[in-house]
């Protein structure tokens, strides 16, 4: 539920007044006559599938694209932005999804860096108090100003974007997916600094997929479909099912488990034996049958996906007894481990997933090509069919198939490299990270069937995930893991959400210490 | 004319275009002008003569830059010894003259593609940066090459077998020509149709996605070096025939014009995109200005600073404008 209005937000003026706001990409409409209000001191979300309009809309509040007509006002003032920095003089601060720190700097410096009030001449001095308080509130107390920001872990990143915003003494926060890699307790003190912003009177617009911190957090909430702005109403009167029914236009039905099909031919068996993967991973045990899908749910640095890795050959000193359909695997090489049925599916899908520059069809018989050639000669035939495969099963517009990938919105472009991993009819072993990261509802839904049925026809198919919600919707297996351990292993029957995330946070041990204590 | 009032209509219709495409527009079409009006008013260099002799200029490098856009199409940047290993292959096919033609060129050009292959084994299994590699490699070739000839030149043996068909010239086209047009079909044939050149082209793209997927990293760097080798190879036979002696003199600005043919052409340095035929269209394009400049009287440093001017601008507009393509 939504926190309770503060007295006199409902009739405060609005901060920003946007209306009948247009925007065109060449052919595509992006915007369409869309008008959309902020005021003081609420949490506004933004919501809608990929490619509804709400990075558009992001994107001229923040001055990055102009719209083709429409009015923009800010604090009861028209404007037009025409830079990032017209708006940061407005009072706009965005927190984008993609970090745009400098690895090589500090903290307080990437902090002071693009200040408009400070471009040429910085005193690091002057700020540190403030830059620290800052710090302090996001609960980084332990991290230095002096710190470079190379040796922070990720989630650390996303903490210190946001603070570069606030320390600009922004009246509006923009965070664009703040929490996509963010662990439980970071996101904790997102939501946290969030609440301080807007208790001061801020504002805050909020970009994400994830359901759950909308109705936690937000007070009202826009929904957009298409490049149009459906409805904004206020979160308490909604719930998650309202949300999706608002962002899809309808409700899917969730999909049936299968289990293992009927006309599976052979089937996977994999078992893991006390495989460890430096620095972390320890002792990490498993044993995955065809038609299975194992969750390994952790938080990040839990090894979860350092285990994927080690199994997918990509980690050099990984050591463990690993046998795929009765043969063991040298691990260490990720040639030997394709050629003894795993198949790996990066969650960091553009840096080290697809071939962005290269269209649909390449990439989808990327790794198919030694079986599509013929004395060295690529059967342009048989590539083009296999593809035709392919994009039916991800359910893609055949009509895509010379599009680069990078043109496709990200549930798409994840679609596509998911149908490259996925090979129908095989004993295989499927290792997915993050399999819907950045992805909507909708496309989500979509790749976890292609998952369920990538299983039942006989893979063995192990995923790690960071939100709960999938490892729930997706795994007939959980196995929680913390700090490079194992928790426990449960059927998913078994699972309580409260357990799995207390698993997850806290390690099994700890928590019982807790309980104890 | 209309057809042009019309596209500069079009132009200006489109507020919305960014500003570095527009500067991108502006400074081709003022370039395609100056071109055009250059051939018209230069006397002699709207004939066929002229055009063999682009053409002929052109064939050289052309060849090396065939080579030097595979290594760049499988992201590694370029080769810096290319040029060298030329030299070498010159030098090592006027003295293996003595064993007959066809041992010559086979062994001339399998001289040229191990070298090259070495150093992609090296770049490609410790993930060496290619530029550190091939500056390294080019001065263990020259080396080598100097301890082996005692540092003179290298000549052919007096009646060297019928190699004069290497410096003919076959309907006044000079058979480098040839070679080159054979070169550059072949190349694109084996870029867009083979696996090892569609492969080429996603390692290019994306390195770490392609060692995600399990693609053979070392056996494609290596065989994208030995490829460029190879061609390399081929030029140093065309130019030892051509020159009748050969020297480490003859490496000379290879290495670079045939870099700046492939970034003229288009092709992105990181790789991934870019082909042979836009590689041999930035060649031709280089080899035309520096001819109408000769054509008009220019001296040779008036030639040397257009052509990097040439290739400075284009490769910034080329930069910017992929740049915004990717927004």
């Amino acid at each position: 539920m939504g926190r309770a209005l503060q007295p006199g937000l409902m009739t405060a003026p609005p901060f920003i007044d946007a209306r009948g706001i247009t925007k065109r990409y060449g052919p595509i409409t992006a915007l369409d006559d869309v008008s959309f209000e902020l005021r003081p001191g609420e949490v506004h979300a933004l919501l809608g599938h990929n490619g509804a309009g709400k990075s558009t809309l992001v994107k001229i509040l923040s001055g990055l694209v102009r719209p083709v007509s429409g009015t923009l006002t800010m604090a009861g003032e028209e404007v037009t932005l025409r830079t990032p920095q017209q708006a940061q003089q407005h009072g706009v601060a965005l927190v984008d999804q993609e970090l745009s720190l400098v690895p090589a700097l500090t903290v307080e410096e990437n902090i002071l860096l693009g200040n408009v009030e400070s471009p040429f001449l910085q005193r690091p001095g002057g700020s540190r108090a403030a830059t620290r308080e800052i710090l302090d509130g996001l609960g980084l107390r332990h991290v230095a100003p002096s710190t470079h920001v190379r040796d922070l872990a990720i989630g650390e990143r996303q903490l210190i974007e946001i603070a570069r915003a606030l320390s600009r003494d922004a009246r509006v926060l923009i965070l664009d997916e703040p929490t996509a890699t963010l662990s439980d307790t970071e996101i904790e003190h997102v939501f946290r600094a969030v609440r301080q912003v807007v208790a001061q009177g801020r504002s805050v617009i909020y970009v994400s997929h994830r359901l759950g911190e909308v109705l936690e957090l937000c007070d009202r909430a826009s929904i957009f479909r298409d490049g149009r702005h459906v409805e904004t109403r206020a979160v308490s009167e909604l719930d998650r099912r309202g949300l999706i029914e608002l962002m899809l236009g309808d409700v899917p039905e969730p999909s049936q488990r299968d289990g293992l099909h009927e006309d599976a031919g052979e089937v996977a068996t994999v078992t893991i034996r006390n495989l460890s993967v430096p620095p972390r991973v320890q002792g990490f045990d498993l044993t995955a049958r065809g038609g299975q899908i194992i969750a390994l749910a952790g938080q990040i640095g839990s090894g979860a996906s350092e285990v994927l890795r080690a199994l997918a050959g990509l980690v050099p000193d990984a050591q463990g007894d690993v046998s795929i359909n009765g043969k063991d695997v040298r691990l260490g090489s990720p040639r030997r481990c394709v050629d003894a049925g795993t198949v790996y599916a990066s969650g960091d899908r553009k840096g080290e997933g697809l071939f962005l520059g290269h269209s649909v069809q390449l990439n989808l018989v990327a790794t198919r090509l030694p079986a599509l050639t013929r004395w060295g000669l690529v059967r342009r035939g048989a590539a083009a069919s296999v593809a035709r495969q392919l994009i039916d099963v991800i359910g893609m517009d055949r009509k895509r198939m010379r599009t680069p990938v990078v043109s496709l919105s990200g549930g798409n472009q994840q679609k596509v490299f998911l149908g490259r991993c996925l090979e129908q009819h095989a004993a295989e072993l499927l290792l997915l990270e993050e399999p819907t990261r950045g992805v909507d509802v909708g496309g989500r839904m979509e790749i976890h069937d292609l998952v369920r049925v990538a299983a039942a026809h006989g893979n063995a198919v192990i995923f790690a995930s960071t939100e709960l919600d999938e490892v729930l919707d997706l795994a007939d297996t959980i196995v929680t893991m913390h700090a490079g351990r194992v928790v426990r292993t449960l059927p998913r029957r078994l699972a309580t959400s409260a357990e799995i995330l207390g698993d997850m946070t806290h390690g099994n041990s700890e928590s019982r210490a807790g309980v104890a204590a | 004319m209309t057809a042009i009032a019309l596209r500069v209509n079009q132009l200006l219709d489109r507020r919305s275009l960014p500003v570095a495409q527009l500067l991108l527009r502006v400074i081709t079409a003022a370039f395609a002008a100056i071109l055009v009006i250059g051939a018209l008013t230069t006397e002699g260099f709207l004939s066929v003569d002229n055009v063999k002799a682009i053409l002929g200029s052109t064939a050289f490098v052309g060849i090396i830059a065939v080579g030097i856009t595979v290594i760049m199409l499988s992201g590694n940047l370029f080769s810096l010894s290319l040029g060298t290993t030329t030299a070498v292959c010159a030098m090592l096919f006027l003295f293996a003259l003595q064993a007959g033609i066809v041992v010559a060129i086979v062994a001339t050009v399998a001289l040229g593609a191990v070298l090259g292959a070495a150093q992609g084994l090296l770049i490609g299994s410790i993930g060496a940066n290619a530029i550190i590699v091939t500056i390294g490699a080019g001065a263990l070739q020259e080396g080598g090459a100097v301890w082996a000839s005692g540092g003179s030149a290298v000549f052919p043996p007096k009646n060297a077998p019928g190699m004069s068909f290497l410096a003919d010239t076959i309907l006044g086209v000079p058979f480098a020509v040839y070679v080159l047009v054979v070169l550059a079909v072949a190349g694109e044939y084996l870029m867009r149709r083979t696996r090892f050149g569609r492969e080429i082209y996603l390692m290019g793209e994306n390195k770490r996605a392609a060692r995600a997927a399990a693609l053979p990293i070392v056996a494609l760097t290596a065989g994208a070096f030995a490829v460029a080798g190879a061609c390399a190879a081929i030029a140093g036979v065309l130019i030892g025939a051509f020159n009748q002696n050969a020297s480490l003199l003859v490496s000379g600005t290879f290495t670079y014009d045939a870099i700046a043919a492939a970034l003229v052409g288009g092709s992105v340095v990181t790789g991934g995109r870019g082909s042979i035929a836009r590689t041999v269209a930035g060649a031709v394009v280089i080899a035309t200005i520096s001819d109408l400049l000769l054509l008009r009287g220019y001296s040779t440093g008036v030639q040397i600073l257009v052509k990097g001017a040439v290739v400075l601008v284009v490769v910034v507009l080329l930069h910017i404008n992929q740049r915004e393509g990717e927004r």
